[in-house]
């Protein structure tokens, strides 16, 4: 059985490779070129992160390939993103990069050269094509998967689905896998310790804009673009003073963004979400009750859902703060993640 | 040095000599005065830096005053190139300093066979009536190669004559970065027939970001880096006096031990050239034998994947450079082995062994057992 494992140069992936080489798999490493560019202020480190994969693979003695995937990359995971926030939603690249590229380009290229399966450093586990929850539930990340075909899972291993992080960094270390001790990478991998801010900054002209006070009506503040705001946000806001504001709307039009000092305003406390895009893993389609996630890590919340037409209606048991158009609900049951949809 | 390490890429760093750094560090701390001052202690201070690049000069055979200390052989490339008129010629094996430095002039880059030694002849041919500067590195950085130098002063001279003879006012000057050479060969500037050198304190135990550029009299050099006037109005910026004393430390010493360096590390060389290729007789040698660099040896094992072997290598605490390609920059290889016409696959599969102070006999020895076992059983790995 040839599976070829995709290596990032983190932690993860590299116990990914090294277990599936002592399952007894004929291993290949390959490292995805996504993204190269740097950004002011951030280096993108993949270079080195390339190395050490490529290092990792020449410690396990398998075969290791660099991939090219930056033009595919940048017009279906980068665009759709700059496109989402210019549309003043707040869209999550990860979601789409496994969607398009891990489990779809990477799928199939490697398909194609010669393999029988794939595998990912992923904390989630397959059981015959469908998704079920990683066993650290802290360090889940089917959220992230949602948007994934069975077929693509059906030709899926994820070798880090039964531990927990603790686990994984220790077996790294038994093994004494260059990368053990490596730092965690955090935030959207292309935009790094910079910001969101700074990445979009490159990419799209913005204007100033008012901050309006949504009680009152009244212009508190500047903006330097209402597409760096996301619903819910407390920081970030430069108007001084007082109580704490909270983004609670944008109008992208007008280019202004209504903030609120009551925590307990409606617009942030959501009971009912309608999803557009709605994706099913295995079902055609799914009602009644299950369990939503509103973001990576939120808390399992009881919910009930209704399919109508192309959209999913979500009644949450209880007001869920920041259910921000552009990110997803994913829906689970039994601790299998059955799919999801894009907040509207 | 703290072992276990072999280290084998003398070619990229060298340590600084224990001596480089005792010379120096009065200046770090006691005798850190700007060599500008008005009192005393930095008029002393002023005459310790004159008395180190004076060293220097007596190195390489040239007076005290034609000698700009730059911030290594990068700067000093550059404010070489940067003074010259007209047509430049140069070799397609140039470190990238000198190709980068000429790319927007009109210049011409000779072809160098997979002897890697520039025929004289070539570089002849490459003169024009325009051609104001030959460049033309001692010895190659990347295979080792070493130039013939009198050779091509002689042909630089004798267009000298001509054009004097002719009446053509235009200047051609020979100059040569003499960076990787320094410890292992000759590079008095006289001898060698140049009227332009570049060295750096960096490949020969001194520190890095030190360098020199001697220019013969004549030769009227442009500034590229303007402000207080220092170096004579050449290169202004505070005095590196530290730096200058410790390159000037460094540079002694490698003079005073390049006979029996040379020797001695063409014999590790040779050693381990021998070793390698009686285990993997499919092995590349890349370069002429005789016109090398003694402690240099570029290797290729056709069909392995060299940057593979470099990360084997390193886990064993055996430290060396690739010789070409690394996966980071797919697709392009060494422009010094292209050039060669070295094919792609014993491009891809060579090592650059560079050898120097950290190696002795049973270092070298040891080492060659741990590149036999780790090439071997990447040979194996392909099912080679």
């Amino acid at each position: 059985m040839r599976v070829y494992v995709g290596m990032s140069g983190g932690v993860d992936s590299s116990l990914a490779a090294a277990l599936l080489v002592e399952q007894g798999y004929d291993v290949t490493g390959v490292y995805m070129k996504n993204w190269s560019q740097d950004l002011p202020g951030m280096r993108c480190p993949w270079a080195e992160d390339l190395a050490d994969a490529k290092r990792v693979a020449v410690q396990l003695g398998i075969d290791f390939k660099v991939y090219d995937f930056e033009a595919d990359y940048k017009q279906r995971v980068v665009d759709y993103m700059i496109d989402e926030y210019q549309a003043g939603r707040t869209p999550n690249p990860d979601i789409m990069c496994n969607q398009e590229i891990k489990f779809a380009l990477f799928l199939s290229t490697a398909l194609a050269d010669g393999a029988d399966m794939i595998a990912t450093g992923h904390y989630a586990r397959t059981a015959d094509g469908r998704l079920m929850m990683a066993v650290d539930a802290n360090k889940d990340q089917t959220y992230f998967l949602y948007r994934v075909s069975s077929a693509a899972l059906q030709k899926t291993l994820f070798p880090l689905g039964e531990y927990t992080k603790t686990q994984v960094r220790s077996m790294a270390v038994e093994r004494g896998l260059y990368t053990a001790a490596k730092k965690e990478s955090m935030g959207v991998c292309f935009v790094g310790s910079v910001g969101m801010r700074e990445f979009l900054g490159q990419y799209v002209v913005t204007k100033p804009g008012d901050i309006i006070d949504r009680a009152t009506g009244a212009a508190i503040g500047r903006h330097d673009g209402a597409i760096f705001y996301t619903l819910g946000q407390r920081h970030g806001l430069d108007v001084g003073g007082g109580l704490p504001y909270y983004v609670v709307g944008k109008d992208m039009k007008k280019n202004i963004v209504c903030v609120t000092t009551k925590l307990t305003d409606s617009a942030i406390w959501l009971t009912q979400l309608s999803l557009s895009q709605p994706h099913w893993i295995n079902e055609q389609q799914f009602n009644g009750e299950c369990l939503v996630r509103l973001r990576h890590r939120a808390p399992l919340v009881q919910a009930t859902v209704t399919a109508v037409d192309d959209m999913l209606h979500i009644t949450l048991a209880e007001p869920q703060r920041a259910a921000t158009p552009g990110q997803s609900a994913v829906v689970y049951l039994d601790g299998c993640c059955l799919g999801g949809g894009i907040i509207t | 040095m703290k072992q276990p390490y072999y280290y084998l890429d003398h070619a990229a760093a060298t340590p600084l000599d224990d001596r480089v750094v005792t010379a120096m560090q009065p200046y770090l701390q006691d005798d850190f005065f700007n060599p500008s001052g008005p009192y005393a202690p930095a008029v002393e201070v002023r005459r310790d830096y004159e008395s180190a690049k004076h060293r220097l000069a007596i190195c390489i055979g040239a007076k005290l005053d034609e000698i700009v200390i730059t911030a290594g052989a990068t700067e000093s490339i550059n404010l070489m190139i940067h003074s010259t008129g007209g047509h430049i010629v140069t070799t397609a094996i140039e470190h990238h300093a000198v190709l980068e430095a000429v790319a927007q002039r009109e210049h011409t880059l000779v072809a160098v066979g997979p002897s890697g030694v520039v025929r004289s002849a070539d570089v002849r041919a490459a003169i024009t009536p325009k051609t104001q500067l030959v460049s033309i590195a001692l010895a190659n950085n990347e295979i080792g190669t070493v130039q013939p130098m009198r050779e091509i002063g002689e042909i630089v001279r004798a267009e000298r004559a001509r054009r004097i003879e002719a009446g053509e006012a235009a200047p051609i000057y020979f100059h040569s970065d003499a960076s990787q050479g320094a410890g292992q060969l000759d590079i008095n500037v006289a001898r060698l027939g140049l009227d332009a050198l570049t060295l750096n304190a960096g490949k020969m135990y001194g520190p890095k970001q030190v360098g020199l550029l001697w220019v013969a009299s004549r030769i009227e050099l442009i500034p590229l880096v303007v402000g207080g006037g220092q170096e004579r109005g050449l290169r202004s910026g505070t005095e590196n006096v530290a730096g200058v004393v410790g390159f000037a430390t460094a540079l002694e010493l490698v003079c005073q031990r390049r006979k029996s360096e040379s020797v001695r590390l063409g014999g590790l060389r040779d050693y381990l050239q021998q070793r390698l290729c009686d285990v993997f007789p499919d092995a590349v040698v890349t370069g002429s034998y005789k016109k090398r660099l003694a402690g240099h040896l570029h290797i290729s094992f056709p069909g392995i994947d060299a940057e593979r072997l470099v990360f084997a290598l390193e886990s064993r605490q055996v430290l060396v450079a690739t010789g070409s390609a690394c996966a980071a920059n797919y697709g392009t290889r060494s422009h010094v082995l292209t050039a060669l016409g070295v094919a792609p696959d014993i491009a891809d599969g060579s090592l650059r062994i560079t050898l120097g102070h950290l190696n002795d006999d049973t270092n070298i020895r040891e080492a060659a057992d741990i590149l036999v076992e780790v090439i071997g059983n990447e040979y194996r790995r392909v099912g080679r």
